[in-house]
């Protein structure tokens, strides 16, 4: 993790190493402050320990009737670890996912103001909008990294206490374990998309206010009202529009075969909403007077 | 943004035009202007913060910003390294337009604004590598030079979460000489530390100095302007006072300092023969405006009166600090100067200041 090469480096480097150097520099950077703080690990941790406590409960309910009952694929887990993983996401995309998402992405810009490197860093001479968008990257990069625990756990525990079995799908056909486990992987990855739109949101809100709590606050407020409207019929036209309608849609991928219509205009909805979000973020970001 | 802009521009140029001349542009004589700025001004709602200012640093300068707290200058230091975005007006780095071709002219710049701050659970050189790193390739020969410079190489492998206010200072400065820049900014560097760190941190701007380096030293403290600096610019309320070589900005000061038995007997006599506004009292002496060689009469006259006098010493000093607390003061902006220091102001300000 050494960032600087040891050894004779020239005043500015070959035009090689400084292009490779543009590029991989300020996400290097991003990523680097990412792992010198602490709340980093406190959300990697839960992604990891939550699967672990719904395959325990589910263990432990096992010869209970009513165990069994909850979210949409809890039914299934108790026969199969498999299904640890899904049951995990469908626990986590909701809520902590989320958390996590917006807390990073608030942090970016806001939290930076707060510590008062914003100021520092800026008097580099780096263009604002490469240093915005390497933020954007780097809290996509650590909640894949988080989804990537809340896998590794799943699996983990779920074949300890359960073993590892071909799923069925909810078209009833049966997938074998390699299958059934790319498709597990293809649903973290939609989770990720979506949770694109909460980092894209609270970067937005990280480069409008100096509190990383307000950007966090702000986006979980954001989403939680739209979740809560999208509940009643009557905002039902809203619901094509907003991209929590489409959290869900990553249960498609248990149809045999896949149906991809719902997951493309899920995708598509995540990709419209994230750039615009950035786009905006970006935009403000650029003419922000830094004050802190 | 842009009908804004254009309406601020014009605001400027009526209010230059009714207040008369700015400062007239100094000129560096041979050496090349390093930073300067432009009608630089900058406005926070209804706040003239920066208010139309010219300043130019000469290459070689050592160069003073001074001002009271709350006079602007860590606004203008933001704008110069563009951290914000002035209202109208622009500044020339290190032969970059600022706003603009910032990237440019940051690449030839270090230093910091307010506080310098650091990432506080990396290390020290961690922090540096960090920072270094965004400009350009930084060898760890030279992480080592700079830390020992600002003598914190033993604590190189410390969390800077654990760094007093002054070591943190001291940090700043390493940072901002990573990359041996052309122009240092420094935004009061000694503020917080102790008077060991205060000399060597002035120190260390006269080495750099010496080197070659420009520094832009911002202060509030007159003396440590005096002390290191070759040019400065007294800044008031977003507005350029005073700007030129360090030895013109103190006032001519004809000055001594009078001891006798009786002060106040003293100070009626001196009062009728210098005028009223010539003589204060300050801590026990009677300050007279007055040059050394009225000093026979005044002698004579007080002994005439039947006052004994004790002592009669020049007073070069007297004066300096109020003359800064004058030129910058706020809340007693509308007494009126004394007689002296008004004409030593007058030599100093262009037409239609004041």
């Amino acid at each position: 993790m050494n960032e600087v090469a040891t050894g004779p480096a020239t005043a500015h480097g070959s035009t090689g190493a400084r292009m490779r150097g543009r590029a991989w520099g300020p996400l290097r950077r991003e990523w680097i402050k990412l792992l010198y703080q602490r709340r980093s690990y406190v959300i990697w941790g839960g992604a990891f320990v939550v699967p672990f406590l719904i395959a325990l409960a589910l263990y432990l309910a096992k010869g209970d009737p009513h165990g069994g009952e909850g979210p949409l694929f809890l039914q299934r887990v108790t026969s199969n670890g498999m299904y640890v993983a899904l049951a995990a996401l469908s626990a986590l995309l909701p809520f902590l996912l989320p958390l996590a998402a917006a807390m990073v992405a608030g942090y970016m810009i806001a939290g930076e103001a707060e510590l008062g490197t914003l100021r520092i860093v800026l008097l580099r001479p780096v263009r604002r909008g490469s240093f915005i968008l390497a933020k954007w990257a780097m809290a996509m990069v650590y909640l894949a990294v988080g989804f990537a625990l809340m896998l590794a756990g799943g699996l983990l525990f779920g074949a300890i206490f359960f073993g590892l079995h071909p799923m069925v799908t909810l078209s009833g056909s049966t997938v074998g374990i390699w299958h059934g486990l790319g498709l597990i992987i293809l649903c973290c990855l939609y989770g990720l998309a979506a949770m694109s739109c909460i980092v894209s949101l609270a970067l937005l809100f990280s480069t409008v206010t100096d509190s990383s709590l307000t950007a966090l606050i702000a986006t979980i407020v954001i989403y939680i009202v739209v979740q809560v409207l999208i509940v009643f019929s009557y905002f039902d036209w809203l619901r094509p529009w907003v991209f929590p309608s489409y959290f869900l849609g990553y249960t498609n991928f248990f149809r045999d075969p896949i149906y991809w219509t719902p997951i493309l205009k899920g995708l598509a909805s995540f990709g419209v909403w994230s750039f615009g979000f950035t786009f905006i973020a970006y935009l403000l970001f650029r003419r922000k007077d830094v004050l802190s | 943004m842009d009908g804004g802009t254009t309406h601020d521009v014009a605001e400027a140029h009526t209010l230059t035009e009714r207040e008369g001349a700015r400062p007239e542009r100094q000129s560096c004589g041979g050496r090349a202007p390093i930073l300067t700025t432009h009608a630089l001004t900058k406005h926070f709602g209804g706040l003239r913060a920066v208010d139309g200012l010219d300043i130019e640093v000469c290459k070689g300068d050592i160069f003073g910003f001074l001002g009271p707290n709350g006079a602007g200058k860590t606004t203008v230091i933001r704008m110069v390294l563009g951290l914000i975005h002035p209202t109208s007006g622009h500044a020339e780095v290190c032969g970059h337009r600022v706003p603009g071709e910032l990237q440019g002219a940051l690449r030839h710049v270090g230093g910091f604004v307010d506080d310098p701050t650091f990432y506080p659970l990396m290390s020290a050189r961690r922090n540096l590598r960090l920072l270094g790193s965004m400009t350009g390739p930084v060898s760890e020969e030279r992480l080592d030079e700079v830390l020992d410079i600002v003598a914190l190489r033993d604590r190189a492998d410390d969390r800077v979460g654990g760094f007093s206010h002054g070591m943190k200072q001291r940090l700043g400065i390493a940072q901002a000489l990573l990359h041996s820049p052309e122009l240092i900014v420094l935004d009061e560097p000694t503020s917080g530390l102790d008077p060991r760190g205060m000399k060597d941190v002035r120190e260390l701007i006269r080495e750099l100095g010496a080197a070659g380096t420009t520094v832009f030293l911002s202060s509030h403290l007159l003396h440590e302007v005096e002390q290191v600096c070759t040019r400065a610019v007294i800044l008031n309320r977003g507005k350029v006072v005073v700007q030129g070589p360090v030895s013109e900005l103190r006032p001519q000061s004809d000055a001594v300092k009078v001891l006798t038995a009786d002060q106040g007997k003293a100070g009626e006599t001196l009062r009728t023969q210098f005028g009223a506004g010539s003589v204060l009292e300050d801590e026990g002496f009677l300050i007279v405006q007055a040059g050394e060689d009225a000093v026979p009469e005044m002698v004579r006259r007080l002994v005439a009166d039947g006052v004994a006098v004790r002592a009669i010493v020049p007073a070069p000093e007297q004066g300096l600090e109020d003359f800064f607390l004058e030129l910058t003061g706020t809340d007693d902006a509308n007494r009126p100067a004394p007689a002296k220091r008004r004409a030593g102001l007058a030599r100093l300000l262009p037409e239609g200041r004041r």
